[in-house]
């Protein structure tokens, strides 16, 4: 984020919203969900998740799922772009990909505007 | 008075009305209140066939009403109410006729009670819908949309043919639950197949919805595979085929959307991807797993349709619908970025999000009938949800880095369409009893056990806690300015080069064959005007001499002739 820009133009709400491109904001978000994280954890062993399978049974069962299918699929979608990444203009020009959307169908404006 | 007519009429007489109306609001605003009498129609109308037509000897019935095409009937109205009204700034005729008559044929098709019916409006839907493509009025939108038609069109004469086949086996036209066998039932199978862009028949889906106008595709989103959705549930309830196609369409999608630049293209394939749990949910085929598909093509016709708006709202500010160009924009359209936000919790199912209560009754019904890997390749397909739909849509629009693009604020009409969708969304997360009450079959059904929402919410935390993970140690992989091949590369490049190829072989044996018969006449003629031609050898002798020589000889076998017989 640019220290110097004006921001006193932006609407009200993306002004309070700012506060997520301060330094260290990232990182005290990051941590705010781990302790969610270990909160929701923790829950499961308090409750009852009564599921239909074995594994269910498990308290930390979705979890410990959902965060290692996650990571495999970003890894597999890495691999796979590997193999199936072109340039823009691989269809060649007649592709919507290489064309601007037309101007006369937008309204383009900037916040000031 | 509601009843004397078929509920897609009203929108093909307001297509022609609208034409006579002047340019501006007045038709706007029509295309407003028709879908609003639409759906008051579809709420009033008691079940049963209501409207039946004599055509060429055929008895249409194209008014069915019961609780399975009522609630389809009602989310394409009300789907048809706020995509006009997210489009209310457009004045372009073509649009604003095509979304009506679009909108009314997926209303007839659900309504129609046999194949014909279903096969006219089928078309129909292919027919309007293309111009929301070709509006956009680029060469690159002529030829996607020409492949788009193509593609709707043969699902169409498909349809036809197997209604054909399924008329001669079983002398009715009537249209029911059919079992899968013969090659009339397999025909209709594979034309609903098409238009639910079944794994390696979808990919017309995300060639041509990023192709459409910034409104068009908003459009487009709500109602063509989700007709195909209604159909299969109509024709191919609990068909077992279906579970294992529907699970490998909820998993494909997800690594194509990951690593897919245009996030018009991204909802696309996460469309596809959700079009998966609803085929599921036919398969298992149980009155359960069918409410669930139809309660969530309900909630995901909504929270898609925001998704679609917010970044179409993006595209309308800053030109492009690109991640890579994109990014940091709540600062300056941060309701756009708020209503994203709640259109992302929903399709990722976050408890008081309509996701969650609908996709629950199809996952449930999954586990209960112990079909385990599907149960647990549909639960990483909803951790695979969140992470393009959920995360790389709003987080790299309005967050991550700052792309210095500082567009305003979506207009007012389009804040709306989002608004009321986004509340629609959170208003069924949190009270899901309306939409459970007007499901097919009766719910019994809780959502909110301490069970689901933990086990839900331990799923989607630890998923978000991954992408923290791997977008602070860079593994992430960065959004770039590239396209990937899928399976439109079949028929816009092997296709091509093949047909390029068999061309450039056939002309060169033609060119052979052709230039070896040339040379040999040509011969032969040269052959022919040494000895004949004015310095030829026949020509040097005196012709009248060499006649009168010819007719003697004649006469002389005439007599032979003569004498002998």
């Amino acid at each position: 984020m640019n220290d110097t820009e004006d921001t006193s133009g932006f609407p009200a709400l993306g002004r309070a919203m700012l506060w997520v491109d301060k330094p260290g904001s990232a990182t005290k978000i990051f941590r705010a969900l781990a302790v969610l994280c270990v909160f929701v954890f923790a829950a499961g062993f308090a409750v009852d998740m009564h599921g239909h399978f074995a594994v269910e049974s498990f308290g930390g069962f979705y979890a410990i799922y959902g965060f290692v299918m996650f990571t495999g699929l970003i890894l597999v979608a890495k691999a796979l772009r590997v193999i199936i990444k072109r340039r823009e203009d691989y269809y060649g020009d007649k592709a919507i990909d290489r064309e601007d959307y037309p101007e006369d169908q937008l309204e383009k404006l900037r916040y000031d505007d | 008075m509601m009843t004397d007519f078929p509920t897609a009429f009203l929108f093909f007489a307001a297509g022609l009305t609208l034409l006579a109306l002047p340019q501006g609001r007045a038709r706007s605003i029509l295309s407003l209140i028709v879908p609003i009498l639409a759906g008051w129609q579809i709420w009033t109308l008691p079940e049963g066939a209501l409207w039946q037509v004599t055509f060429f000897g055929l008895e249409l019935e194209l008014m069915r009403v019961d609780r399975l095409s009522r609630v389809f009937g009602l989310i394409f109205s009300l789907a048809a109410f706020l995509g006009n009204l997210y489009a209310w700034h457009v004045r372009d005729a073509v649009q604003q006729v095509a979304a009506l008559l679009y909108a009314g044929a997926a209303i007839g098709a659900v309504f129609a009670g046999d194949l014909i019916a279903l096969f006219f409006y089928w078309e129909g839907t292919a027919i309007a819908s293309v111009f929301l493509i070709w509006a956009r009025r680029t060469e690159g939108a002529y030829h996607t949309g020409m492949r788009y038609l193509i593609v709707q069109i043969a699902s169409g004469v498909i349809l036809l043919a197997g209604a054909a086949l399924y008329w001669r086996e079983t002398g009715s036209l009537a249209f029911e639950t059919m079992t899968l066998g013969s090659p009339g039932t397999w025909l209709i199978f594979l034309s609903f197949g098409i238009k639910a862009a079944f794994p390696l028949l979808h990919n017309w889906l995300q060639d041509s919805y990023p192709a459409a106008t910034v409104t068009g595709t908003v459009i487009l989103s709500a109602f063509t595979t989700k007709l195909a959705i209604y159909a299969l549930a109509r024709g191919f309830a609990g068909t077992e085929i279906l579970i294992y196609i529907g699970v490998v369409m909820t998993l494909f999608p997800i690594f194509f959307a990951e690593i897919e630049n245009d996030l018009r293209r991204v909802l696309a394939y996460s469309l596809n991807n959700q079009l998966g749990f609803m085929v599921v949910g036919i398969g298992i085929g149980t009155e359960m797993a069918l409410n669930g598909t139809a309660a969530h093509a309900f909630a995901h016709i909504l929270y898609k349709a925001l998704l679609f708006m917010s970044v179409g709202a993006v595209l309308y500010r800053t030109g492009t619908s690109k991640a890579s160009e994109l990014g940091g924009l709540y600062r300056t359209m941060p309701k756009t970025a708020i209503f994203c936000l709640v259109g992302a919790a929903s399709i990722s199912a976050f408890p008081l999000f309509s996701g969650f209560v609908t996709k629950a009754l199809v996952l449930d019904e999954a586990a209960s009938a112990h079909y385990k890997w599907v149960w647990a390749a549909l639960v990483f397909a909803s951790a695979g949800v969140l992470s393009h739909s959920g995360i790389k849509i709003p987080f790299f629009t309005f967050f991550a880095h700052d792309s210095g693009l500082r567009p305003k604020e979506a207009p007012t009409h389009m804040l709306w369409a989002m608004g009321i969708t986004a509340a629609l969304c959170v208003l069924i997360g949190i009270f899901p009893a309306p939409l459970y009450a007007i499901l097919p079959y009766e719910v019994d059904f809780h959502p909110y056990t301490s069970g689901h929402v933990i086990g839900q919410l331990q799923l989607l935390l630890f998923a978000l806690l991954a992408f923290g993970f791997l977008m602070r140690t860079g593994i992430h992989p960065p959004e770039l300015r590239a396209i990937n091949l899928d399976t439109d590369w079949i028929y816009r490049r092997a296709g091509p080069w093949l047909i390029a190829r068999v061309v450039a072989i056939v002309s060169t044996i033609w060119g052979a064959v052709a230039g070896a018969v040339t040379s040999a006449i040509r011969g032969l003629i040269a052959h022919f005007y040494r000895s004949h031609g004015p310095e030829g050898r026949i020509a040097h002798i005196w012709p009248t001499g060499s006649m009168v020589l010819w007719l003697a000889v004649m006469l002389g076998v005439t007599l032979l002739v003569v004498y002998t017989t």
